[in-house]
């Protein structure tokens, strides 16, 4: 099976009902999303399909074949960070940061979708992607961050 | 917004087609051929099967929540992760029901993942609410046409056969999979009952 | 496991006769430092300055043995050396280093003296320092109990400083100046006239000569890092997918298994039928493994849905299948045969009850699991001469006797890779996982196996926080909280947690008390007995422990008491407060909340007040009561932990804190039928989400002497705060988590 990832085709040889997520993870070494709940309950797994952040673990691969699929590694990178990277970075948002892959993920496509969205529109939009640490302040913080860089970009 | 439409993974079984549309037969009544009794009597089954909470808990008012019910739940409790269907139904406005329910046939096999049919998931129009609404009013609701999406006697045997070809909501309501209850009785039964009743005449319970 | 059992033995004789000789310094100073592990690998050039830092010519290395579970541990751990070595972030690399005897943790032991936090008397002291030592003769190196701050305070920005000097004095040595004349920065020593030595030059010149100790510490006046915002080291790596958690980890030629053990927690399988899981896509081999079954395939979904197809008929719980019964056999537990101790016994309580009327109440703390968001899993490779396992766990130096244990090697023979933990909130404390990625990989040695636990295995096989109830009776005269009779039965967390190590707590268990008994308020009649519950399911450590449930019980019946006698929650505790950094952090959030003032219709505002891991937190919560539920506006947070490494990362922790109290307290809890954990996804134990979650304010008192960890202490006041202010909204009592039993939430 054929799969754009990141801009690039990537290869991997699966069953049509295997998820996304595993695909990503264990066949093409993508490790950034994650697995949480498998059940759509967590967001980790959150990534980009044809531009609607969608949870990888729902999607089986024989519907993702042929999309465009952008993971966190393609969004930014370390040297060349997102805005809403950068947001995350400056609010130092992270504790663990096992969920934050899926956090960032959800919080570019609201973004996208809605560049300046409201205290209301951002808890509407991210109570689906769950963090035990409990950052809820700092992510309310950088969404709203994110947002002014975008603006001024 | 650009919404991810996915095609149905698996063509519905060909055995099917020898048997009608969605693989159910439809029956037949002569005219006159249900009385009013049977009539009420097929209404009552198909009551069973709109007011299970797998039917009700997606058939909720504007500006409420979907519901989600089962063995954890002591009631049926509001949707998790502050989920609303908006005026479009699909979620279109802040997080779209697709980030999760994705659109597809294969079966449902995981307990407690979200749920998925071939049909794009949403919830049903907002004049449609049954969820806390008695079975009877239900009955009235669905009979009138400026409630019940314009339709007919035969529209509404054809929304059911439609729902089968397309794997859609009543299908799933019936077959859930995943461990989870189905609303009572299996499609063809449905479909029967809703013959007979509209046969009859779509008599209600008073 | 004989070995372990005989030092056990030997360090409670030591620790018993220590308290009862008055000589606790003395059995403290019996032991001698243990051998530094980093002088045993070091290649030519290389020198060891301390166990804590290591460097090359091609870098430094900074040794950070508590494990980083999110709360930030390396950074902080880095940030004391690196301050006294004046080292810049950036100039130096994190590692986790070896498990040993040398990175014993003095502070984990401390806090489990039964001694109230404010009670400085000789024999707590000596107490301390004695349960310290017991620590350190165990060679255990944990990561828990909220200490990783305090146990690394002093020691590391000792071996900072010493480190320092030391490359000063090989400097010195190597170019022919006095060491006085030398200063450093940035990662060198600067020479009178300017020039900079980097310190990985001085590597072979340092390890030449004797370490200079003794080296006193800088005054706070002169601190960089200490107190000053900064970005901690992992944030970059975690805001971009590129954190590498145990889960992430990759081997040549690995293969993935996934596993299914007796959800009963009872004997394992007594029959199964695997053909349907064999015959499976890319499934390798059945493994049976203690407890259960495992699959291993070549993609962990595929090892998932394998392991899922196996039919297995489990052995029955060793506890009752029923959550009814669970209850019935807690309220048993107020009994005399059950009495663990009684921690408590200020004046006379019967005789002040005896003629009062007699105000009463009862409480229920459920229990919950810890479900962090990386679900368990481990790397093992075994050889016939070695095995290397890859986990995050929070008792390192065990890992390796876990290992042994199971692969018949000697503990010697087995290499622990600490790794990044995504969360764990005491859920990293088990071995199960260990274990059992042990087992799988024995059984296929040669080739790398990574176990992944699905959630709903992890769920099922999650030791919750223990359950419990609290009976109180109390009574008020004047205006005034007069007696207060707290009896509380809860199952023994410690005892459970340690039953799997192989090892035995005798006396009573501190933590079924914690946070209940040592209030500082001076109620002239004060009784706290704690009762422990037999036979129920197994528990452990839940963050914040046996003060999660009993800050809730305790802070909940004194408000039930203050209101009874017509007092305000603030002042009655002000009145009552014995100990200064309660009375500082209690007037402090007075402060922030604007204690007193009126909150507005539908509004309420609820104070709760709970010490736990030597630090004192109040709380105030506030909410407003809507049609569509109660919603948690704002909560305003004081504590007192002395010195605040970071205020980034403490502040992120104390938030945090407080949104696991709230969440869990709202709606989770675990409930058994037929045996079986009921709740199997987060569905079902969702904790809070994003959209319930409130401005949260934080303030540090810092009166405290030196510095304390605060990964913990906000956790048990959010319950008791958030029932007081539902209270004052709506007139309703809470006395049972969680809440929405009982109300609805926004």
């Amino acid at each position: 099976m054929q799969f754009t990832v990141n801009g690039q085709t990537r290869e991997a040889e699966v069953e049509p009902d295997m998820p996304l997520l595993w695909v990503l993870r264990d066949e093409l070494g993508l490790t950034g999303t994650k697995y949480g709940c498998g059940v759509a309950q967590c967001g980790a797994c959150t990534v980009h399909v044809d531009g609607l952040a969608v949870r990888s673990c729902q999607l089986p691969a024989g519907a993702a074949e042929g999309a465009e699929i952008v993971t966190i590694e393609g969004l930014g990178t370390p040297d060349a960070p997102h805005a809403v990277q950068q947001a995350w970075i400056e609010a130092q948002v992270a504790q663990c940061g096992y969920c934050q892959s899926g956090q960032i993920m959800q919080a570019a496509w609201l973004l996208k979708s809605n560049p300046t969205p409201t205290d209301e529109e951002i808890d509407a939009v991210m109570s689906g992607n769950l963090c035990r640490c409990g950052t809820y302040p700092r992510i309310r913080a950088a969404v709203h961050a994110a947002a002014t860089k975008l603006r001024e970009a | 917004m650009r919404l991810l439409r996915l095609l149905p993974l698996v063509v519905l079984a060909g055995a099917a087609l020898a048997e009608g549309p969605g693989g159910l037969t439809v029956p037949a009544f002569a005219d006159g051929s249900v009385s009013e009794a049977e009539g009420l009597e097929a209404w009552a089954r198909i009551e069973a099967v709109l007011t299970h909470p797998r039917c009700v808990n997606c058939h909720v008012e504007s500006g409420a929540p979907p519901m989600w019910s089962g063995p954890e739940f002591e009631t049926a409790v509001p949707h998790g992760m502050n989920i609303q269907g908006g005026e479009s139904r699909i979620g279109a406005e802040l997080l779209p029901c697709q980030s999760c329910h994705v659109t597809s046939t294969l079966p449902n096999e995981v307990p407690h993942a979200a749920p998925h049919a071939g049909m794009d998931w949403r919830l049903a129009p907002p004049e449609f609410v049954w969820f806390d609404v008695p079975g009877p009013a239900i009955c009235t609701q669905l009979r009138d046409p400026e409630r019940n999406g314009g339709r007919d006697g035969p529209a509404l045997i054809e929304h059911i056969t439609h729902d089968a070809e397309e794997q859609g909501f009543i299908t799933w309501g019936l077959d859930p999979g995943a461990g989870r209850e189905p609303a009572p009785g299996d499609l063809q039964a449905h479909l029967d009952d809703t013959a007979a009743w509209v046969a009859a005449g779509m008599p209600c319970p008073e | 496991m004989g070995r372990v059992r005989t030092i056990t033995r030997r360090t409670l004789l030591v620790g018993s006769a220590a308290i009862a000789g008055g000589v606790a310094f003395g059995a403290y100073r019996l032991l001698t430092d243990p051998a530094n592990p980093l002088r045993d690998d070091l290649g030519a050039g290389e020198a060891a300055l301390t166990p804590w830092v290591k460097i090359t010519g091609e870098g430094i290395t900074l040794i950070t043995p508590h494990t980083d579970l999110g709360q930030g541990a390396y950074h902080m751990q880095a940030a004391l050396i690196a301050e006294e070595m004046d080292l810049a972030l950036g100039q130096f690399t994190v590692d986790p280093g070896p498990p040993a005897p040398a990175y014993y943790n003095t502070a984990m032991g401390g806090e489990m003296a039964p001694f109230r936090s404010n009670d400085d008397r000789f024999r707590a002291e000596a107490a301390r320092h004695v349960f310290a030592g017991i620590t350190k003769l165990i060679g255990l190196m944990g990561t828990g109990g909220s200490s990783s701050v305090p146990d690394s305070f002093d020691k590391l920005r000792q071996a900072g400083a010493t480190a320092r000097e030391t490359l000063k004095a090989a400097a010195a040595q190597v170019h022919g100046l006095a060491v006085a004349d030398l200063a450093t920065e940035a990662g060198a020593v600067i020479l009178p006239d300017g020039t900079r030595v980097p310190y990985t030059g001085l590597a072979g010149a340092a390890a030449a000569i004797a370490p200079v100790t003794d080296v006193p510490l800088r005054d706070p006046s002169e601190w960089r890092l200490i107190g000053q915002p900064m970005q901690r080291l992992d944030i970059v790596a975690k805001s971009t997918g590129t954190q590498a958690y145990g889960i992430d980890l990759r081997l040549e030629g690995m293969v993935h298994a996934a596993v299914r053990t007796n959800p009963r927690r009872g004997d394992g399988m007594r029959r199964f039928d695997a053909e349907a899981a064999r015959a499976m896509p890319g499934v390798i081999e059945v493994v049976e493994v203690t407890g259960g079954i495992a699959v291993v395939a070549n993609n962990t979904w595929r090892a998932f849905r394998a392991v899922e197809a196996i039919e297995i008929d489990w052995a029955d719980a060793p506890y009752p299948a029923e959550q009814a019964d669970h209850w019935a056999a807690v309220e048993a537990a107020f009994d005399p045969d059950f009495l663990d101790a009684t921690w408590r016994a200020d004046g006379d309580v019967v005789t002040a009850l005896g003629g009062a009327e007699v105000i009463e109440a009862e409480y229920r703390a459920p229990y919950v699991a810890h479900q962090p968001l990386e679900p368990l899993n481990a790397v093992a490779l075994v050889t016939d001469e070695a095995v290397d396992i890859w986990v995050s766990h929070q008792f390192q130096s065990f890992v390796a006797r876990q290992v042994a244990g199971v692969t018949g090697h000697s503990a010697d023979q087995v290499r622990y890779h600490q790794q990044y933990a995504g969360g764990s909130f005491g859920h990293r404390l088990e071995w199960d996982n260990v274990r059992l990625c042990a087992e799988i990989a024995n059984a296929m040695r040669g080739t790398p196996v990574k176990l992944t636990y699905t959630r709903e295995e992890d769920f099922a096989q999650d030791y919750p926080r223990q359950i419990g109830m609290a009976r109180g009776r109390g009574a008020v005269a004047d205006g005034r909280v007069q007696a207060l009779d707290l009896s509380v039965a809860n199952v023994s967390p410690m005892r459970s947690q340690v039953s799997r190590m192989g090892l035995s707590a005798p006396g009573p268990d501190l933590q079924i008390a914690a946070g209940g008994w040592n209030q500082p308020f001076a109620i002239p009649h004060f009784r706290y007995r704690a009762y422990a519950v037999p036979g129920l399911a197994p528990v452990s450590s839940w963050r914040s422990v046996g003060a999660s449930s009993q800050g809730f019980f305790a802070s909940a019946f004194l408000d039930e008491l203050i209101h009874a006698a017509g007092a305000d929650p603030l002042e009655e505790r002000l009145r009552l407060c014995d100990w200064d950094l309660a009375r500082g952090v209690l007037e402090s959030v007075a402060d922030m909340s604007d204690w007193g003032t009126d909150p507005g219709p539908g509004r309420g505002r609820g104070l709760a007040f709970v010490e736990s891991f030597g630090v004192p937190v109040a709380e105030v919560v506030e909410v407003t009561a809507t049609e569509a539920g109660i919603r948690i506006d704002r909560v305003h947070v004081a504590v007192d932990v002395g010195t605040v490494v970071d205020p980034v990362t403490f502040e992120n922790q104390v938030q945090g804190g407080v949104v696991w109290g709230l969440g869990h307290a709202m709606n989770c809890q675990i409930t058994y039928a037929g045996g079986v954990a009921q709740q199997s996804n987060y569905h079902a134990h969702a904790g809070m989400r994003l959209n319930q979650c409130p401005e949260i304010f934080v303030r540090n008192v810092g009166a405290a002497l030196g510095a304390k960890g605060v990964g913990e202490p906000p956790v048990p006041p959010a319950a008791p705060a958030l029932a007081a202010a539902i209270f004052d909204a709506t007139g309703q009592r809470l006395r049972e988590m969680p809440f929405d039993k009982h109300v609805r939430f926004v």
